[in-house]
């Protein structure tokens, strides 16, 4: 993030606040979907000098100005050297701003020689000026131009063992641009040895540098076949050996209780994000017994909680990715899920309920995994306030939603009575009832399910109103399922509407047909 | 807007408190997937099991954190003040087969239940605004003693919740609406039952009335809004609803008591 300050000054001298801009950035998000959906999401960066900023506009408008014939001329000053020779470089570094420049560049005879030339040569403000141009043409969206500057790959990896903390950035950067989406480039860098050279960089104390490694790294790592060809086998059990487990989630947590106290930066999640990735893929790519040892601090719970609410306002994908950390850690663990009663964060995961997009899926699935344990669970997860909640859920519209609230009633009712009797009172069983005539499989037959197994007291009242309200059988045996009606009646004080229909209607009308003396309903 | 305890426990917790093994686990038996689980004739319908997901770098869940980064690498990044991605909050359907309807509130999709679904006659589907209305419309309709009844006693009782009255017939009971209780002569709710065939014999399928039709197809509850708003004002019900045939609503369900007539 060292970046973002550069960023932000960038953004300060374009109108940020104008609607133009939103829109540009709107149009942005949807084009990065679309190439993120096609697998062809590649994000080059240009480093630009802070003093440049200034001129840096308006150049652009005179570059366009500059004819093949006057780039000519202008190469033909920086081949022919003499003291005129950095300040020609410099002025070509701010021509090749314009794309067309870039390839009427590549076109003249000889123009890379010359600049790989200078750029591996021996004066060192040379080399600065010639590494900046070929980082420009490196930024380039056209696959010619980036062609083109492979001749300097072997130079920008020597250099990367330089002392220069900002010409080894620049050299990084370009070298990850050149490698952005392009698998034969970086077949060559990786034979050109870039792995060990950046070993020795990511060392370095200096965070620009650092987070140019990864940044190349990135691009490294973002090809399709980089499962074979880079990442060793059984990584996952190396990274966790050798503490990333234990590392990343204490950087969860400090950030967690950082951003609970309000003490954070703008850009907090860019780093947040890819911590909760990979903590959620090494959890998962791995025995949890491996990962246990490093899983001591339970704070870690308390953490994703906190962002997870955090974040729900300005990046519910950040939101869900917390959550689906949390579903890692809790699915098959007790001891998981019992620091998450413990910690008495079931309320806070209740209130994330209410939103769609995969939030409350997630919440579901973390609440079923903690039921799933035993009915010792369920019976807390009841007292925490669980039952109102899924009365609300089941009527989403979301059927993956009403199908995990389902699965979690049906734990939380097989657990105890009470919580049958408190689903009851709620209002709940009539929200099943409507269900039981849903198109959709999983829904009807879960509904009846419970309605049959597991609310029987309610059902069996309903069936024995609806009897008596169709009295197709006007027949003696209604003496003994009388007793049954009032049995059941007394036990189950649940509020059936047909019950008043049908008993008050029904029963003794009927009965005073057949003259049998009945109690005082 | 976080519990305080909750943030004194990730920023000032001793080293005891925070260990997990200073948790107490509670004890994993009996599992309530086993309570469940079907019993040998019918095997059970729910299927969870935990799992933990493996998701990879293409996945859907990481997009919006993939866009932000690109965002960032291009340079585009605003700060967290501007273009805040609001969270969508889930909407709420109803579950009744055939009616599907969508509601942005559990509180407008509780009001559509309570219109269209919650007192229907099971027998000929037609919803009533309330119990008393619904009680009497299931007894003078449905009812084959009712009309045997009648004839003895005055079984007509008056529409209106409190007044006891009960008349011989039932233009005795819409003239006492009318003059006493100030009804209009076309309350919706005062319908006589068309009778094709005599008094007496097996309980016939209703003829529905006009307005109510009982087309198949999707229903079109739109209509019923109005009304709902004026639940209270019985003078001016003003709705009506369409529902097809092949529906039957969950508190009135008939399917153990009349085979054949349902489609599924």
């Amino acid at each position: 993030m060292w970046r973002l300050n550069a960023v932000r000054h960038k953004a300060r001298g374009r109108n940020t606040a104008g609607e133009e801009f939103r829109l540009k950035r709107r149009e942005q998000e949807r084009e990065f979907r679309q190439a993120r959906k096609d697998q062809q999401l590649v994000s080059k960066r240009l480093i630009e000098e802070d003093e440049e900023e200034d001129e840096g506009a308006m150049d652009t408008a005179d570059s366009k100005l500059w004819k093949d014939q006057e780039l000519v001329e202008l190469l033909q000053g920086v081949q022919h050297g003499g003291e005129k020779r950095a300040s020609n470089l410099r002025t070509l570094r701010k021509v090749l701003r314009s794309p067309e420049a870039q390839l009427i560049l590549i076109g003249l005879e000889n123009s890379m020689q010359v600049l790989v030339g200078l750029l591996s040569g021996s004066s060192a403000q040379c080399q600065l000026e010639a590494a900046h141009c070929v980082h420009q043409l490196s930024s380039s969206t056209c696959a010619r131009v980036g062609a083109a500057c492979l001749p300097a790959t072997p130079y920008l990896i020597t250099y990367l063992s330089g002392q220069n903390a900002k010409f080894t950035e620049l050299c990084l950067y370009t070298l990850g641009n050149l490698c952005a989406g392009n698998m034969a480039v970086r077949d060559k860098v990786l034979a050109q040895g870039i792995i060990p050279a950046l070993a020795v960089c990511i060392q370095r104390p200096n965070l620009a540098v650092v987070e140019a490694v990864g940044f190349i790294v990135a691009q490294l790592l973002q090809a399709k076949d980089a499962s074979e060809k880079i990442i060793p086998d059984k990584a996952s059990e190396a990274l966790i050996s050798q503490g990333a487990v234990s590392q990343c989630s204490s950087l969860l947590i400090t950030l967690g209780g950082a951003v609970a106290t309000g003490n954070t930066e703008e850009g907090i999640e860019l780093l947040i994000w890819p911590l909760l990735r990979c903590v959620g893929n090494l959890l998962a790519g791995s025995a949890l017994e491996c990962c246990a040892s490093q899983l001591t601090d339970s704070r870690l719970l308390a953490a994703l909680c906190i962002l997870a609410q955090t974040f729900l306002q300005p990046h519910p994908g950040l939101a869900r990715e917390s959550l689906w950390v949390l579903n890692n850690l809790t699915a098959d663990s007790s001891v998981f899920s019992s620091a998450v009663l413990y910690l008495s964060l079931v309320p806070s995961l209740i209130q994330l309920l209410p939103f769609s997009k995969g939030i409350n899926t997630m919440v579901l699935q973390v609440l079923a995994n903690v039921a799933y344990q035993g009915t010792e669970y369920c019976v807390q997860l009841t007292h925490s306030g669980l039952l109102p909640a899924l009365c609300a859920t089941l009527k989403m519209a979301d059927p993956a939603v009403v199908t995990l609230s389902l699965e979690v009633l049906c734990m939380l009712l097989a657990s105890s009575s009470q919580a049958a009797e408190e689903f009851v009172k709620l209002g709940g069983s009539a929200a099943l009832e409507a269900m039981r005539y849903n198109s959709q499989d999983e829904l009807r037959l879960r509904a009846s399910y419970l309605l049959e197994h597991h609310l029987p007291a309610y059902s069996q009242v309903r069936s024995i109103c609806l009897y008596f309200r169709n009295r197709h059988k006007a027949c003696c045996c209604v003496h003994s399922d009388f007793k049954t009606l009032f049995c059941v009646l007394t036990a189950y004080r649940a509020k059936v509407h047909l019950l008043r229909s049908a008993v008050n209607h029904s029963v003794s009308f009927f009965l005073s047909v057949i003259e049998v003396k009945t109690p005082a309903l | 807007m976080f519990r305080p305890d909750l943030v004194r426990f990730l920023t000032a917790a001793g080293a005891e408190e925070i260990c997990v093994g200073s948790i107490p686990v509670l004890p994993v038996h009996p599992k309530p997937s086993e309570l469940c689980s079907g019993i040998e004739e019918s095997p059970s319908a729910f299927t969870f099991t935990p799992r933990r997901m493996r998701l990879d770098k293409d996945h859907d869940l990481f997009e919006d954190g993939d866009i932000h980064r690109h965002l960032y690498l291009r340079d585009s990044v605003a700060g967290m003040s501007e273009l805040p991605q609001a969270p969508t909050v889930a909407e709420f359907r109803c579950h009744i087969a055939g009616c599907s309807q969508l509601f942005d509130t559990l509180e407008s999709y509780e009001h559509h239940y309570d219109a269209l679904h919650r007192r229907v006659c099971a027998d000929c589907k037609r919803a009533f605004p309330s119990d008393h209305l619904l009680d009497i419309h299931i007894q003078e309709w449905h009812d084959s003693l009712f009309q045997l009844m009648a004839k003895k006693q005055n079984m007509y009782q008056c529409l209106v919740e409190g007044c006891d009255l009960k008349f011989k017939t039932s233009t005795e009971r819409k003239d006492h609406l009318i003059k006493v209780h100030r009804y209009p002569s076309d309350f919706r709710f005062d319908k006589t039952k068309k009778n094709r065939r005599p008094p007496g014999g097996a309980p016939q399928r209703v003829e529905v009335s006009m307005e109510q039709g009982d087309e198949p197809g999707a229903g079109e509850p739109m209509e019923a809004e109005p009304a709902v708003q004026k639940r209270g004002d019985r003078l001016r019900p003003g709705y009506s609803y369409k529902v097809p045939a092949s529906i039957c609503f969950g508190q009135g369900s008939v399917r153990g008591f009349r085979g054949g007539r349902r489609r599924k």
